[in-house]
């Protein structure tokens, strides 16, 4: 009898924090992080771009947008704010820490070459590893939070290697269309070819997000039943709507067209801008919202019968 | 060495959560928190119906999720075993919670603490004396009522179950309870795929 009433336990709805068997949400890293996230990526992939264009205003907004936003983010998702600095204890197996200390070195390095390239207060012979440090946790930044994702077993639709990848495209996506965004308000990046380039680079960077996109979804709909749910929350489900709208339709397909087929100008510029960072903000809350625990017990599988 | 670990025994669970409730008392758990918790999950269909029973509770992995990914060393796992969250240690960043597959963290929030169970923030003298252990914001779990193993005594759920339905041993012993158990009636571990080597059992 025991073996027939552990023979059909299935669990095909989510029970939340109810003592029923069934698939539940993880709960605990939600807007705040995400939009931590959000502005760790933005800020770095904009300090990147900037950095390789020596495009000054980009370069303090970067550091603006993680030193400033990013941290104040994460001390509101912080359950013990006061005691957030232990988390650079463990860079040898937490990628939570080894991103602590990415944005150290990032913001740390960073205002010291911003101070070096307008005061002059950097000494030559350390400018170029000033310049190469900052760079270096800027890196760092742009990717450790899909590592830290994706180091996530537990969570099927972001135990991925595309999770990394996604944070490093849409990193410099952001960066790309805020430098463009910047220059339209008036804040000259110096060379036409450099704008042509970064126009490029970003009509690429569009392109390749959404193909990291779909192939995070179709990995997500062939992947454990955990995915599965994650996969029909996201396009069949009350997840669908701003997902597919939101994050597919105006985060990537509209600029994408923008960027191919209109003409540039101030209108237009801003409009992909406006649309990719729409779209990006979306999918770092939608991901989180969407992450989805498999079954704690799945007795039909435990005894194979 | 010894490695602790727990047996469930799914044929002999009747639901009863007096399990829940030792734990709850044991470890002074605030409204909402749970260590241990008796699912059930309701099979077939009209008239043949059934309900079935699955404790949960920390495994204990051995190779922890949640302890790889903490990232200020609050996460740390005894000699015996024991995967245990020093609470003075924990900034609350959320991590553990994320990376364990069992959902078997929970953050202590401070309206849990300060509100006390009737919500209305006055505490009982047991509440009062228990949630000084608990520092609002960070994370906990069951530590397999570690003073109690400590003192040669098995879980307060353990001990309190009426049914035997949970055993309690060292795993690396072959000659324990829980060994035998595990070899006689081909103990399963939950979510094996993880690779998170789970020192909690399921037999039937």
């Amino acid at each position: 009898m025991a073996n027939m009433s552990l023979k059909n336990v299935l669990r095909p709805g989510f029970v939340g924090r109810t003592f029923k068997s069934g698939y539940r949400f993880q709960r605990y890293w939600d807007t705040p992080m995400a939009t931590a996230f959000f502005c760790g990526e933005t800020g770095a992939g904009l300090f990147l771009t900037s950095m390789l264009l020596n495009f000054m205003p980009g370069i303090i907004l970067g550091l603006l947008i993680t030193g400033v936003g990013k941290t104040f983010f994460h001390l509101t998702h912080m359950g013990v704010p006061r005691k957030s600095w232990r988390a650079m204890l463990r860079p040898d197996r937490s990628w939570i820490s080894r991103g602590l200390w990415g944005i150290i070195f990032f913001v740390g390095f960073g205002v010291v070459h911003v101070f070096g390239q307008l005061f002059g207060m950097v000494p030559d012979a350390f400018v170029m590893p000033v310049y190469w440090l900052a760079m270096a946790g800027a890196m760092m930044v742009v990717v450790y939070q899909g590592f830290a994702m994706s180091h996530s077993t537990a969570i099927a639709l972001w135990s991925t290697g595309l999770m990394p990848v996604s944070s490093m495209l849409y990193g410099l996506l952001a960066g790309t269309s805020l430098v463009l965004a910047l220059n339209a308000f008036g804040f000259p990046v110096a060379g036409e070819s450099q704008l042509t380039m970064v126009g490029t680079v970003q009509t690429i960077l569009v392109a390749a997000v959404l193909l990291t996109i779909l192939s995070l979804l179709h990995g997500a709909k062939h992947g454990s039943k955990g995915a599965q749910q994650s996969y029909e929350l996201l396009t069949k489900d009350f997840l669908s709507r701003p997902f597919l709208y939101g994050v597919i339709g105006i985060g990537t397909v509209l600029p994408l067209v923008i960027l191919m087929f209109a003409p540039v100008n101030f209108i237009t510029t801003l409009a992909a801008a406006g649309s990719i960072m729409f779209g990006f903000c979306l999918f770092r809350v939608l991901i989180f919202k969407a992450g989805v625990l498999d079954p704690i017990l799945t007795p039909a599988d435990i005894f194979g019968r | 060495m010894t490695s602790y670990g727990m047996v469930f025994d799914v044929k002999r669970c009747i639901g009863c959560n007096a399990c829940t409730v030792a734990c709850k008392q044991e470890n002074s758990l605030p409204d909402g928190v749970f260590f241990t918790r008796t699912l059930s999950a309701e099979t077939g269909e009209y008239p043949n119906v059934s309900r079935t029973y699955l404790p949960t509770i920390c495994n204990h992995c051995e190779d922890a999720p949640c302890e790889k990914v903490c990232p200020s060393g609050a996460t740390y796992t005894r000699d015996d075993g024991i995967v245990m969250v020093d609470g003075a240690k924990c900034i609350g960043c959320g991590s553990c919670a994320v990376a364990c597959p069992y959902d078997m963290r929970t953050q202590i929030e401070e309206t849990q603490i300060k509100g006390g169970l009737f919500g209305d923030g006055n505490l009982t003298p047991f509440e009062e004396q228990g949630y000084s252990r608990f520092e609002c914001g960070t994370f906990t779990k069951c530590d397999f009522c570690s003073e109690r193993v400590d003192a040669g005594k098995d879980p307060a759920c353990v001990a309190t179950c009426p049914t035997d339905a949970r055993i309690f041993g060292d795993l690396d012993n072959p000659d324990s309870k829980v060994s035998k158990l595990i070899r006689d009636r081909k103990g399963q571990q939950p979510l094996a795929e993880k690779n998170t080597r789970p020192k909690v059992y399921y037999i039937d």
